[in-house]
């Protein structure tokens, strides 16, 4: 791949572009055999192209690791991913999240910032400390989810879940976390998270 | 659901306070989020905005008994750990059948295992999974799974492993808050059913049906609460003696690294009080929910436990293969702590006094599971099961391990 082009002054929104796209550390491991299933939805490198799709690249290996067992136990109920799982033994399921985890993330399609929402969005996430276990730069760690530059509807989608729906293979903490938050604040939330790092313009 | 939720705590919270003498405040950290809701931030004031402590994680996959390190496991002279048991990630406290047939709980991974001793070696199996964090019982030939919405009986199962189970689930009455409810649950000695029901926070004024222990007949009939004010107990005994019950009570988060610490209880009497959430400790008055005399009527510890320890499984030694002074010798596994800026516990420690508590003292038994250096750590100790022949398991929830400890003498 090569890398980014320099680009003049005019060119303020290609250089936002390119420089979201990490391409020092190129994989120096194969692709499980197994990977071929998940890049058909999570895209090519776990970096997916698709809005309700959650990108794999560069989230932490043990939060991979870990909710791949939960679908595969059937706790963590994903209809797209139902059955696909069956039968994969750990040491599998450990090879795909290493693989994963070692993707460089591409920051998702994020569309255009919302300013006001972005700021409600910043607020918010300073009063409830997201960054307290996903980081200051909520990039995550060990079973924590990186949620920076993660496409924003799923973002959206996957906290209304937590909010709605605690349960088994749902993270306690999480449920607790967005308790009584009304859909308008968890839209400013994910719109915040979708486009944290990223060029204001 | 959640709104009805929201406004029975709003009700019962006003209960709580029409009853007091003088009514509790609750500070700003302590208040809700967003509605009348648990949330395990509450209480964590300014002085913490900027920590990220954050609980630390578990791990959900088999890990082989080469890659355990135990030989960096160190024990009084005399005493030897092996490696007993592996391949049962989240392995937590542990249940035995008359015929020898171990059951073991988990949390996050949500399955119940059974592990079957051949002599030289251990296999296991899943009995049940998909449920929502769980914990075994065994009484009277039956298997208990107790989930934190679940409450299943397998009659006869280690004899008849395809048993199907017996749903007892509307019997129990269980309420519908999950974050500090995941069981831990034991039939005692008077053949009851003895289950907690933990704080839904960090720091609240909990509802009616949190922060207490109960108890049932075994079918789920003849409910009582006979401890309240318990945050979040994870492990419990009865005196080989006294018969009374003692068990761990976790401290909140968020007041500092050493206040207020984790607490081993002793119920004399039904119905103590144990201070939540306004007495933690050894009489520390809570920062955030605040009412005046908050230690009156409070049951104070037997013993304070160190700061988030997080004191799990305790056990007191009744075999005869430990030497005599360990005869009735309380043993206390603790797994090890998150909120705190250098880690505490990774442990284990034995607590000895006298029949009714008093002059506790704390000595460290099972050490080198954390490295204090680079505050590393391959394992959590969590749970302890006496074998017959008087050996004790300990397991690991980290390793999804069960250790063996024996004494050959010095």
């Amino acid at each position: 791949m090569p890398g980014p082009e320099r680009v003049g002054a005019a060119g303020r929104a290609l250089t936002a572009v390119a420089l979201l796209v990490f391409v020092a550390g190129a994989p120096a491991q194969p692709a499980p055999a197994l990977a071929a299933a998940c890049v058909a939805c999570h895209g090519a490198g776990g970096n997916s192209q698709q809005p309700l799709v959650p990108s794999l690249a560069g989230q932490p290996r043990l939060f991979i690791e870990n909710q791949l067992v939960l679908v595969r136990e059937g706790l963590r109920e994903i209809p797209q991913m139902k059955g696909l799982l069956d039968g994969q033994a750990d040491a599998d399921l450990v090879a795909l999240a290493r693989y994963f985890a070692a993707q460089p993330p591409v920051r998702a399609a994020a569309g255009a910032r919302d300013a006001a929402a972005y700021r409600r969005g910043e607020a918010l996430s300073a009063t409830m400390h997201c960054g307290s276990c996903h980081l200051p730069d909520y990039a995550g760690r060990e079973q924590i989810p990186r949620l920076a530059g993660q496409h924003e509807a799923f973002l959206l989608q996957a906290m209304k879940q937590l909010r709605d729906h605690p349960g088994p293979g749902r993270d306690t903490i999480m449920a607790a976390s967005l308790y009584g938050l009304k859909d308008a604040d968890l839209a400013d939330l994910a719109h915040f998270l979708a486009h944290f790092g990223a060029s204001a313009s | 659901m959640i709104k009805h939720i929201g406004l029975a705590f709003v009700v019962v919270a006003a209960l709580a306070a029409g009853c007091a003498q003088t009514k509790p405040t609750v500070s700003a950290a302590a208040a809700p989020v967003s509605g009348n809701a648990p949330a395990w931030q509450q209480g964590r004031g300014t002085d913490m905005s900027g920590s990220s402590l954050a609980p630390l994680a578990g791990k959900l996959t088999v890990t082989p008994a080469a890659d355990i390190p135990l030989h960096q496991l160190k024990l009084p002279p005399g005493f030897k750990a092996e490696v007993w048991s592996t391949g049962t990630p989240g392995a937590r406290a542990m249940a035995r059948s008359p015929s020898g047939k171990i059951y073991v709980g988990t949390r996050g991974i949500g399955r119940v295992y059974e592990i079957t001793d051949h002599g030289a070696s251990r296999t296991s199996r899943v009995v049940v999974d998909k449920l929502n964090q769980p914990a075994a019982a065994f009484h009277d030939g039956s298997l208990y799974v107790f989930a934190i919405d679940k409450v299943l009986r397998y009659d006869g199962i280690d004899r008849n492993p395809g048993v199907q189970p017996v749903d007892l689930t509307a019997k129990f009455n269980l309420p519908p808050e999950q974050h500090h409810n995941w069981k831990y649950v034991r039939f005692g000695p008077d053949g009851k059913l003895y289950v907690p029901f933990g704080a839904p926070c960090n720091i609240c004024i909990p509802g009616e049906p949190y922060a207490q222990i109960r108890r049932y007949n075994a079918d789920g009939s003849g409910m009582e609460v006979i401890a309240r004010g318990v945050r979040n107990t994870q492990g419990f005994d009865w005196h080989p003696v006294t018969k009374e019950l003692w068990f761990s009570d976790h401290g909140r988060d968020w007041m500092g690294d050493d206040t207020p610490e984790d607490e081993l209880n002793r119920l004399s009497r039904t119905g103590q009080h144990f201070g939540f959430p306004y007495c933690h400790a050894n009489g520390v008055a809570d920062r955030d929910i605040r009412k005046s005399d908050a230690c009156d009527g409070v049951t104070l510890p037997v013993k304070t436990m160190g700061g988030h320890a997080a004191v799990m499984g305790v056990h007191f030694y009744t075999g005869s293969m430990f030497p005599a002074e360990y005869r009735n010798t309380l043993f206390v596994a603790r797994k090890g702590s998150w909120n705190r800026t250098k880690k505490n516990g990774y442990d284990v420690v034995m607590v000895r006094s006298d029949a009714n508590g008093s002059n506790a003292q704390v000595t460290p038994f099972a050490t080198g599971f954390m490295n204090e250096q680079d505050q590393s750590f391959w394992g959590r100790p969590v749970y302890f099961l006496q074998l017959p022949d008087g050996s004790l398991l300990l397991s690991d929830e980290q390793n999804g391990a069960i250790y063996r400890i024996t004494y050959a003498g010095t």
